[in-house]
């Protein structure tokens, strides 16, 4: 299966793979000859059934992909992934002076019922969202230093309605007309349009969630009412779901007439399955990777999509050895980053020794300073360890890992590293994954890989706040702790300017990368297949590449004749 | 009518339990109430091991975890949050009413909804195969008994050893590539049978292309089973004097093979379809992955990867009234077909 990693929220459960094309770009004019209307149908397979329809309680990356064409957010990623563009909201909200209230202008557009969207739609989402009764797992990144009043969100008694609602109606949200949603900050965040850009900010219609009921309205598709280019024709439980246009979204609409996502988790199957023609997009199980490359007909149909995600080794830092950073530099030091791409991963994934992965704005791989303080250096990395005064051959550690078909390969290469390059012991354990959540969430380690980040919007923030200070052992599993390192950080999420906040990034990497908390080792770009047929691909690296490429940018996908 | 009865409803009570069907239907009765402590028991052995295991509903596979004011709002929202032999109570209290909760992982979804769904793919491949396995696993263990140490009985035993011996997943993914994947091949795409998925929704009893190649995976391993089972019984059979005394009088084989042999040779085989029934509908797991049908035997892989408790607990109660009304219909069975053993 697949490995750890995945974007913020969403895990890879059903890891497969990765990818994200260079390949891509629009292909839309001047593409082969568009088939008939009953053949524009795009098969792909996200693995898992989403938990729900919900845009709200949706939190895993094979929910996104159903939710966000579904539903449609005030922004969504630009092409390039540089930048914003509006999606509900025309553009870019408005941002105050203090930078504490950001105002968003919705443009024209209908539910698929065929009413209007409006601002209080957006005021209810959000405050559902930001619930403490209805538990949204997504919810933190709008409370957790943003949206004012959801500092507040983990002081309430979640058994407690009404507690619940007083709080949600003190929370910074606010109608002031059908178009015009405004934002109150806790502090400024020149991020907080990223945030407003993820789906599970999509407006939800009241009406219906009170006429059906809070956890069933979005059980039924035909209950499902969304203002998004798609809505949910057909759910077959644990098998498949059917996403149809909408006829009422106004702006481009979508040229496939059924875009269906099937539910399979068994991998040969799904490979049976591309292979057969009933699927037209596949991601390439790495085990695989080298006999299709060299089949005459698969070998070409297969594309590498970059993704923006990033994979590392996590060192305990509260125990002995992990607890000297020059030991973590040492052990980050020795591995040899180029030879595990090549045998591991047959050439899908790309070696990397910064935090920020290629294709993000901040990326320091290009910069000589920040690139080689961990790289691949076996003379360096011995002295670093005798230095610490530490002798090799009396040291073992033990590296733990989810019991996963990739794990099992990585970590043996990478054991193999370290006994090689370093002359230490090291100890595999390689267990049930909900085991090993449980011992690293106790601290019950002393390396742990491979995990991962997979960026859920283009700014920075997304992916350095995970290593400040605070949450050990909890939702940072390294415990790292700077104050260098925070402040920077601090002062980048508060930054309006978006070049300038690049800068305390870029200090903070600097930071971190020298202390060595983890150690960085691959991005993994998506490599699929996708059939001949499939035109019009817009790949964005924030697409769920792994499921399809094209996944922001749907309307732009139609199916060639063949 | 005659004389009027004497004694009244109680006599006739008693004159019903004496009776042949009084003791059938008292010993019925006796064992539905047994039911009763045994799923109590088994409610509790699965609760406890499915709230042992590591881990729990809210962690993900790597990555970020969900942030603990998430998650523990959302203990609350489920009552997880509540003293384990408190939540033990309120389950089985609900159980009573029927009431089997909701899905930890799927907002909103009643658990009974979701095991009925799954049931209708489960109980169709089953009953499909079941249906296929009886005429062709009895047909050909008694072929191959008549034809005994001809090529006929040869083929029939290679052939059963080797159902015996290779595994589900492997006669699956043979079959696909077999009947998907080359002729897809050699054809361009215009015949091949669908790799996976479920029959389309107006097929009458899941009766479909879809069903083809699951149904022979699933009925596999069973034919070859019964297949043996049924030549090594009737060999025996064979062998008694009754048979012999019946080709002596002069009767048509075709009276000796039906009239003496088989209605003897098939107790065996009759009472191992039961448990065979209850593991078709039961323990198709293999094959509803391999196949991607979205049946109660996936589901319950699914469920425990997700320490899914709810789903985990309504499917491991279904499983066990399945397998105990199997067993108790082959109880009965014994006593209809062989009239010497009698119910306690």
């Amino acid at each position: 299966m697949h490995s750890l990693m995945r974007t913020r929220w969403a895990a890879l459960t059903v890891g497969l793979g990765v990818f994200v094309a260079a390949c891509g770009g629009t292909t839309s004019a001047g593409g082969p000859a568009k088939a008939s209307a009953d053949k524009q149908v795009l098969r792909i397979n996200t693995g898992v059934q989403p938990n729900s329809l919900d845009p709200g309680q949706q939190s895993y990356d094979y929910e996104g992909i159903v939710g966000r064409n579904v539903f449609e957010p005030l922004l969504k990623p630009t092409k390039d992934a540089k930048d914003l563009t509006g999606a509900a909201a025309t553009g870019k909200p408005d941002v105050s002076s203090d930078g504490l209230t950001y105002t968003f202008h919705l443009r024209d557009n209908n539910w698929s019922d065929g009413q209007p969207v409006k601002a209080a739609d957006f005021v209810y989402a959000w405050g559902r969202l930001l619930n403490p009764c209805l538990a949204a797992g997504y919810a933190d990144p709008f409370y957790d230093q943003t949206v004012k009043g959801g500092e507040n969100y983990a002081n309430i008694d979640a058994k407690d309605t009404a507690a619940c609602t007083t709080y949600v109606k003190t929370l910074g949200l606010k109608a002031p007309d059908a178009k015009t949603f405004v934002v109150t900050l806790q502090k400024p965040a020149g991020y907080f349009p990223y945030i407003a850009s993820l789906w599970v900010g999509a407006p939800v219609r009241q009406d219906i969630v009170e006429k059906y009921g809070s956890d069933k309205w979005a059980t039924v598709p035909a209950q499902v009412i969304g203002n998004g280019k798609f809505k949910v024709g057909e759910l077959v439980a644990n098998d498949h779901i059917t996403l149809v246009p909408n006829s009422q979204y106004k702006g481009d609409q979508a040229q496939l007439q059924k875009f269906e996502m099937f539910f399979i988790s068994d991998s040969n199957t799904a490979l049976n399955k591309y292979k057969n023609g009933e699927l037209d997009v596949l991601n390439v199980p790495i085990a695989d990777t080298d006999a299709l490359k060299a089949d005459p007909k698969f070998g070409k149909q297969i594309h590498t999509y970059k993704s923006l995600d990033t994979f590392w080794y996590t060192f305990n830092n509260k125990t002995a050895p992990f607890n000297n950073p020059a030991v973590r530099k040492a052990f980050a030091m020795s591995i040899d980053r180029k030879q595990l791409v090549d045998k591991v991963s047959h050439g899908q994934y790309l070696p990397e020794t910064t935090f920020t992965p290629e294709g993000m704005p901040g990326y320091q791989g290009a910069n000589a300073d920040l690139k080689d303080l961990l790289k691949f250096d076996v003379t360096a990395a011995k002295k670093a360890l005798t230095d610490a005064g530490v002798a090799p051959a009396s040291l073992t550690v033990s590296l733990l890992t989810r019991d996963t078909t990739t794990n099992k390969t990585l970590n043996q290469y990478i054991a193999d590293q370290w006994s090689t390059n370093l002359g230490v012991k090291v100890n595999l354990e390689v267990i049930d994954s909900k085991t090993v959540t449980k011992r690293i969430r106790k601290g019950d380690f002393q390396i742990y890989g491979a995990d991962g980040w997979g960026m859920d919007y283009a700014h920075p923030q997304d992916i350095f706040d995970i290593q400040t200070t605070g949450g050990c052992h909890g939702t940072q599993w390294d415990c790292y702790s700077s104050k260098a390192y925070d402040d920077l950080v601090a002062k980048g999420d508060a930054e309006k300017d978006f070049n300038k906040a690049l800068d305390d990034y870029k200090a903070a990497e600097k930071v971190l990368l020298t202390d060595a908390p983890f150690t960085p080792l691959y991005q993994r770009p998506s490599v699929d297949m996708v059939q001949p047929w499939v035109q019009g691909i817009t790949a964005v690296t924030l697409d769920e590449s792994v499921y399809t490429p094209g996944d922001f940018y749907t309307e732009t996908i139609y199916i060639s004749q063949h | 009518m005659g004389a009027p009865s004497r004694g009244g409803a109680l006599l006739q009570v008693q004159r019903f339990l004496g009776s042949r069907g009084g003791h059938l239907a008292f010993y019925v009765f006796k064992r539905v109430l047994w039911l009763v402590p045994v799923l109590f028991f088994v409610i509790l052995v699965t609760f406890v091991l499915a709230h042992a295991a590591p881990g729990g509903p809210w962690d993900r596979n790597g990555g970020r975890e969900l942030s603990d004011a998430v998650r523990k709002a959302k203990d609350i929202k489920y009552g997880l949050d509540k003293p384990f032999w408190e939540q033990f109570v309120i389950y089985v209290g609900n159980v009573i009413h029927f009431d089997f909760g909701t899905s930890l992982q799927s907002e909103g979804i009643d658990v009974k909804d979701r095991i009925f769904t799954g049931w209708k793919y489960t109980a169709q491949i089953g009953l499909l195969a079941f249906l296929f396995i009886v005429p062709v696993g009895i047909g050909t263990g008694v072929i191959a008994a008549l034809r005994q140490n001809t090529w006929v009985d040869y083929v029939v035993l290679a052939l059963s050893t080797a159902g015996a011996a290779v595994p589900n997943f492997v006669v699956g993914f043979f079959l696909v590539i077999l009947l998907a994947i080359i002729p897809y091949k050699f054809t361009g795409g215009n015949f091949a049978l669908p790799v996976s998925g479920p029959p389309a929704d107006d097929a009458w009893f899941g009766i479909d292309i879809h069903y083809l190649m699951p149904v022979l995976t699933l009925a596999f391993l069973p034919i070859a089973y019964i297949g043996r089972l049924t030549r090594s019984s009737t060999l025996e059979t064979l062998r008694q004097d009754y048979v012999r005394t019946a080709w002596a009088k002069g009767l048509p084989e075709r009276k000796v093979v039906i009239g003496h042999v088989l209605k003897n040779s098939l107790i065996p085989v009759v009472t191992a379809l039961g448990p065979l029934f209850a593991i078709l509908v039961t323990g198709s797991v293999v094959v509803e992955s391999v196949f991607q049908i979205p049946g109660v035997g996936k589901m319950f892989i699914d469920s425990i990867g997700a320490r899914d408790y709810p789903v985990i607990l309504g499917l491991v109660i279904q499983f066990a009234l399945i397998v105990a009304i199997a067993n108790l219909i082959v109880d009965i069975l014994y006593v209809v077909i062989d009239p010497r053993i009698r119910l306690e």
